[in-house]
Formats: structure tokens, sequence, C-alpha cells
């Protein structure tokens, strides 16, 4: 009964509309009070190897809803300081009889490698510069809120996609649903080759957004400009900053969306941030249904759906 | 004592020989081929009938990893894997725990090589070109060369100062000895994992580029160019880095270069998800670069074949794809691989496989190895090849400590059957009992 979501890449569009419907239909349940199917003894393991309060904190509160139980197991307190392997640890958790695992970790492609030593299923929430296939199903879920269908949208995603998990996980998505994917980005935060990724390159903001029906900016982190990425904040935020002047390019009903923390003033202003066509706070509450779905989803593979 | 390999296909690059005959050996000593040879009274009698019977192989680029690492692999278990892999002569490299950079170091490996638990082959050592293999002081070359290093190279911490390099270069032009260089810009390859490409893009991985290895290709031959230091280039890995050889030898620098199995057997793709097993610096790269590679072995810009044995134990390779060490096993793979992809695909006829895998590296370090003519080697050292097995590799039934490798499950044709190295080191299974007797 291990189904492992590991990232969007691996999924077909059938098991992306299994997970956005049964998204929508537990959030239905939650806000009308109605009962929500429970997963029952089942303990969910939560490694966090890399800080994150808002992507943990929602799937507590996922597990919460569907009576399940919590591990917390953060990289700091744990063996891994001690220098026990990454391997080791799953194995570990593995034989204290922990049924799933919820985790997150700094490289690329750790949670491939839990899964295969870990016998329930591993739910990625996020690893390295790779996937962070739930942050995807929740901007998806709120795309659908607001436009309806993913089918036919242009969708621009802005910014460091070179080191985005969040870039990679929503193009896959998108893609495979039938929106049109656009990466927007100065050259050096866009991978030079970008053939297997499923979106067209644009370096220029106007363009790459024009007549978009969405925009998700992506986090610039500062330590790009150290790195040599970039010049500064400044020129990066008059080159990319998601705006009142700059969404002018886009469609007059375009949403913006951020998957936070948002840095204001440089990927986004005020305006685009908090104004009417954001989405930011919608994706955050969908977040913690999405995250219910795939819980539920991971669980469930084998088992009778619960009068659901 | 007189032992014959009967009726075999002779390859002997050295000599240009390519015919079916049997070879003769004398006690530890190959005694010649031919008419004579078939006529002689014999003690034992190797039925070599549809086997190539060559110099045994010569593998230029092998870790060893004595002192210091020997939960991958020891000078005991890697000689072991050689002979099984049909070598009779290995190069070790220097980056061990110490590196090899001073003359005891060099005294211990090759007493610990003769040891008779050993495999019984060759082994050549190959000294630190720097102190600490820190790219910063020079070893004691001249000291180290008296011990009997063939080569000097920092291998893995390839020297980044042009200065320092043009140094070591100047000073082994005097020493004359070769310098193998592994080429890589590291400041271009800083937290790489795998080839920067569509793959990298796709999985988060950070890329490795592939002008990290031409610019380090280019720096290395412009400074054997013009120290007219003999530079052998480590395991290419793009069509740019071999173009660029093939300038510099054409500007008539006395530049020579490897490729290893790895590269012309796999693309990124095979990385798939994550598997650790595909990690190599440099790293695998494209199709339209194995073409390219392939082609210029044929045509001998690429001089030779390396295994690049680089052993790790289990539990360093089953980590994060960032954490994992770059390489994996590969001394008993490489004759079957070759063989398999490039000798039966019509890429390299017989004896220029053999050229790649044993007289062309022999020739480039200079070893006393790579030939079948009587008295040029220190004792006989011949490899019979039976080019027709089919065979799928087993990493448990390998010698090498390390059972990392790739290759695990693939079907291979072409197999080391017997190794001779002054007698009898190994003999494979495969070799059937009824091909051997004892007159």
């Amino acid at each position: 009964m291990a189904r492992h979501l590991l990232g969007i890449r691996h999924l077909d569009k059938d098991q992306i509309e299994d997970l956005l419907s049964l998204s929508a239909d537990f959030k239905l349940r939650v806000i009308e009070g109605k009962p929500v199917p429970k997963v029952d003894k089942v303990v969910v393991g939560m490694l966090f190897f890399e800080n994150s309060t808002r992507t943990r904190v929602s799937f507590e509160q996922a597990a919460y809803y569907l009576g399940m139980k919590t591990a917390n197991f953060s990289a700091s307190s744990s063996s891994m300081s001690k220098g026990e392997t990454l391997k080791d640890t799953i194995l570990t958790l593995r034989y204290e009889r922990l049924n799933g695992l919820v985790m997150r970790h700094r490289m690329s492609g750790t949670p491939t490698l839990a899964a295969r030593h870990f016998g329930g299923p591993v739910i990625n929430a996020g690893d390295g510069q790779h996937e962070h296939p739930t942050q995807a199903l929740g901007d998806a879920l709120t795309i659908i809120e607001r436009k309806g269908d993913l089918d036919g949208l242009i969708v621009a995603i802005v910014g460091d996609v070179e080191h985005s998990r969040v870039a990679r996980s929503n193009a896959w998505l998108l893609s495979k649903m039938g929106a049109e994917v656009r990466f927007v980005g100065p050259r050096t935060l866009i991978p030079p080759h970008s053939a297997m990724l499923p979106g067209s390159v644009y370096y220029d903001l106007a363009t790459g957004i024009a007549n978009a029906d969405v925009i998700i900016c992506l986090r610039l982190q500062k330590e790009r400009m150290s790195e040599g990425m970039l010049s500064s904040v400044g020129e990066y935020a008059a080159m990319y900053q998601v705006n009142r002047e700059t969404l002018k390019y886009a469609s007059p009903d375009c949403l913006v969306m951020h998957p936070g923390p948002l840095n204001r003033g440089i990927e986004v202003d005020d305006y685009s941030a908090d104004g009417e066509q954001s989405a930011i706070h919608s994706q955050i509450e969908n977040g913690v249904f999405v995250r219910m779905a795939s819980l539920y989803w991971a669980f469930t593979e084998n088992r009778e759906s619960e009068t659901i | 004592m007189r032992t014959l390999l009967k009726n075999g296909r002779i390859l002997d690059p050295s000599q240009n020989l390519d015919t079916v005959a049997s070879l003769l050996l004398e006690d530890d000593q190959v005694l010649g081929f031919g008419p004579e040879a078939d006529s002689a009274e014999v003690d034992e009698t190797y039925d070599c009938t549809g086997m190539w019977v060559c110099p045994g192989l010569v593998d230029p680029h092998v870790h060893l990893r004595e002192p210091g690492g020997e939960e991958k692999e020891t000078i005991v278990t890697g000689t072991q894997a050689a002979a099984a892999g049909g070598y009779t002569t290995i190069c070790c490299m220097p980056n061990t725990n110490p590196p090899l950079d001073n003359p005891a170091l060099i005294d211990f490996i090759l007493d610990r090589a003769a040891s008779p638990e050993s495999g019984g082959v060759f082994v050549a050592p190959v000294g630190a070109l720097t102190r600490g293999m820190r790219g910063e002081e020079l070893a004691d070359l001249a000291a180290m060369k008296r011990a009997g290093i063939v080569a000097a190279s920092d291998e893995a911490f390839p020297i980044q100062s042009s200065l320092i390099m043009t140094q070591a270069m100047e000073f082994c032009v005097q020493l004359d000895l070769p310098i193998m260089a592994h080429c890589e810009d590291t400041n271009l390859t800083k937290g790489g994992s795998m080839n920067e490409g569509a793959i990298s893009a796709m999985l988060g991985l950070k890329g490795i580029p592939r002008s990290a290895e031409e610019i380090a290709v280019v720096r290395n031959c412009l400074l054997s160019l013009h120290t007219g230091c003999q530079l052998h280039i480590m395991r290419v890995s793009t069509w740019g880095a071999v173009e660029m050889v093939r300038q510099a030898k054409f500007l008539g620098a006395p530049v020579t270069c490897e490729i290893c199995p790895m590269h012309f057997a796999f693309v990124e793709d095979h990385i798939g998800e994550f598997d650790t097993r595909f990690k190599i610096q440099p790293p695998l790269r494209t199709q339209v670069d194995i073409d390219l590679l392939v082609q210029a072995l044929a045509d001998g810009t690429i001089d030779c074949i390396a295994s690049d044995h680089s052993p790790h134990a289990s539990h360093e390779v089953d980590v994060p794809f960032d954490e994992a060490p770059f390489g994996s096993a590969q001394l008993e793979s490489a004759v079957g691989v070759t063989l398999t992809l490039l000798t039966h695909k019509g890429i390299l006829s017989p004896l220029e496989t053999i050229n790649k895998l044993s007289t062309k590296p022999a020739q480039i370090l200079r070893l006393d190895a790579g030939t079948l003519k009587p008295g040029e080697t220190p004792v006989a050292q011949v490899c019979v090849i039976d080019p027709n097995c089919e065979w799928v590799f087993d990493r448990h039934k390998t010698f090498s400590k390390s059972k990392n490798t790739p290759f695990e499950g693939m079907q291979m044709k072409g197999k080391a059957m017997l190794t001779f190295s002054g007698s009898e080191i190994y003999r494979d299974a495969l070799f059937s009992d009824t091909r051997y007797k004892i007159s």
C-alpha cells in the first residue's frame, strides 16, 4: 500500500486530476464542517532536514484533519548531526514502524533514496532544486478556483527558475494539464539547457508575461548576488519585478501568485502582492487541502476509498 | 617448463602482428610463435582456438585506494581484479590517504604489489605532482622517480594555478617524467554532480559544464606545447576536449589522451532517478559526445582506453546524489564493454582494440609491457581473450572489494579468459577444462 509522491514529473494527467478533485472535496468538507474520511492507525514521520515552518505546519494540519498522528523529526535534533547516513535514518524510522514519511531535504533526489529504503509511502515536501509537488498542487487548485480550468491558460513563472523546485513542479503540473508554461528571468537564473523542462524561455519580463493568465513569482535568494549571478537587488527589481506597472502587460484579470516567503519590493510590490489580482492567501490555504489529498492518496492505494 | 598457447589468434600491435599461430612460453618468458612452437615438446597446453592471444593488458589509470582507503579496495584485491580483467600492468593513482607524494610511500606500494597474496600484476605507481596534492609546492619528484614512479599527477585535485603547472612541467621535462592530468577548472565545477545539460536542469542537480573540462585541456595542452613536457590527458569526455587535443597534436605538442569505458557506454540520461552508480568525473555527457569520441578513438586522436577503476564501499554510494563519490569499479568490465561496444560494432579492429588496451598505454608511459616480443618484458605478459564469449556481468563474482558498478546485469560479448604474468595468474571459470592439458 505504498504510493509515493516524489514529484509531479512522475504523475500522469489522471493522477493529477484525482489529487485535485480529492483536494477540492476535502476543502468543501472542512469548510462546511462535514465529516472527513479518516486514515486512522497511521503515524507519519515529518522529516524536515531543511528548515520550514509553513510547509510543516500545513502538513501537520492536513494530517490532523485526517486523524493521522505525526512524529516530528528535525535535522538538528537528529542522529544525522551525529554522522548517521540518510539511509540508516530512514531504516531506523522504518523499523520503528512509522507508516509514512513527509520529507524535506536540501539535496535533490533524497525522497527517491528514502522511498527505496522505507516500506511505506514517501511524500516529497521539497527536495533541493528538484520538486515540491504539494506546492504545485496547491497552486493548481487555486488557479482552478479562480479560472475554472487549467487547460489553455498562459502561466508565466518569473524569477530564479534555475534554483527553484517550485518552478519545476509547477511547470510539470501545468503543462500536463494543458497550460502554456513560460519561464521568465535573467539568463543567469534560467537553466542553460531547458529542453527537458516543459516550458518556453523568455528573458524579457514584458514579453514573457504578455497576455498571461497567471504569474507565479519566485523568491529571489540574496546569495545569488554574492554568487555573481546578479549585480544587485535593485537591478533585478527593475528588470523583473511584478508590480502595478508591469502587470499591465499581462491579461487584465491575471492572477499573481508566490510560494512565499515574499520579498516585498524585490519580486513583487505591495500592489501585486495584496491587490485584487493576488491569490497568495488562497495558495497557502489550499496547501492544507492538497496535502490532505496527498496523504490520503498515498495511504489508500489499495484500500476501499472510505465513503467519500 | 614449457607452456603452449595453442592455435590462437595472436594479436601484437607492437609487431603489427595478427595471425593464427601457437605461442610458446618457456619458464617465465615468451619463446616465440610459429611452426617451431607447434612442434615443440611442452609440459602444458592451453587450447586457444577461436581466442585472441595478446600482450597482457595495460591500464594507465587505476585507483588501488591503499593506503587509507582499504574499505574501498586494497593493493591485494585491486591487483586480483586487474588479473581477472586481463591486465598485467596497472598504474595506480596517488590520491590515497596520505597521498603518494614521497619515495617511502612509493616503496610501500611496490612492496605490497610484489607480495605473494597480490594478484601478480605489475603495479607502476604514479606520484603526486605537488606535496599533499594541494597544488602549491612540487612534490619530491626526482626521489620518487628513483623509487619507481612512471608519471606524476595530481589526479582528482587538478592544479588550478597555471604558474605551478608550468613549473611542474619544466621540472618534469628535466626528469623525463610524463605528467598525467585530469582536466577540470574547479571554479566552474564547484558543487556540480553531473553534466550541465537538459537532465541536470530537470533533476535540479548542479551541472558540471563541458567548458570546465575543455578550458583545462586547452591550458594544459598549451603549457605542454611551450614547455615540451610530455602530457597525458586523463579520461576525456567531451567532443570539444578531443578537438582541443587534436589541435595540440597538430601543433606538435607531446600530448596523448585516454578515454574510459563509462564515457563511451553511457550518457547523462542513464542517471535516471538519481542513480549514483552513474556519477563520474568528468560526468557522463551526451550521444553527440559519444559519437565523436568513438570516431576519435578510431582515428587515433584518443590514444588509449583506461579503466579509471575507482572503487568505493557500498555505504558510500547509497547516499544522496550530491554526496556520492565519483567513480565505480571498472577493471573487470573494461574488456567486455570495449569489445561489446567498440570491436563487435566494427569501430576498432581486433588489433587496434589490443593496441588501445595494451601496447599504446605501455608506449605512452614507457613501460616494459604491451608486447609479446621475447625479452622485451621482465616476464611473459600474456592475455587470452575469448572475443565471442557471451556473459552477463555479475558484481558478486568480481574480485574487487567494490561492488558498485553501472555494468551490473549488462550482456557482454568478450571476456578475458587467461592472464599470464610469468606464469598463469588468472584462469576464468568459463575457460573449459577440456582446453587445458598437462603432457
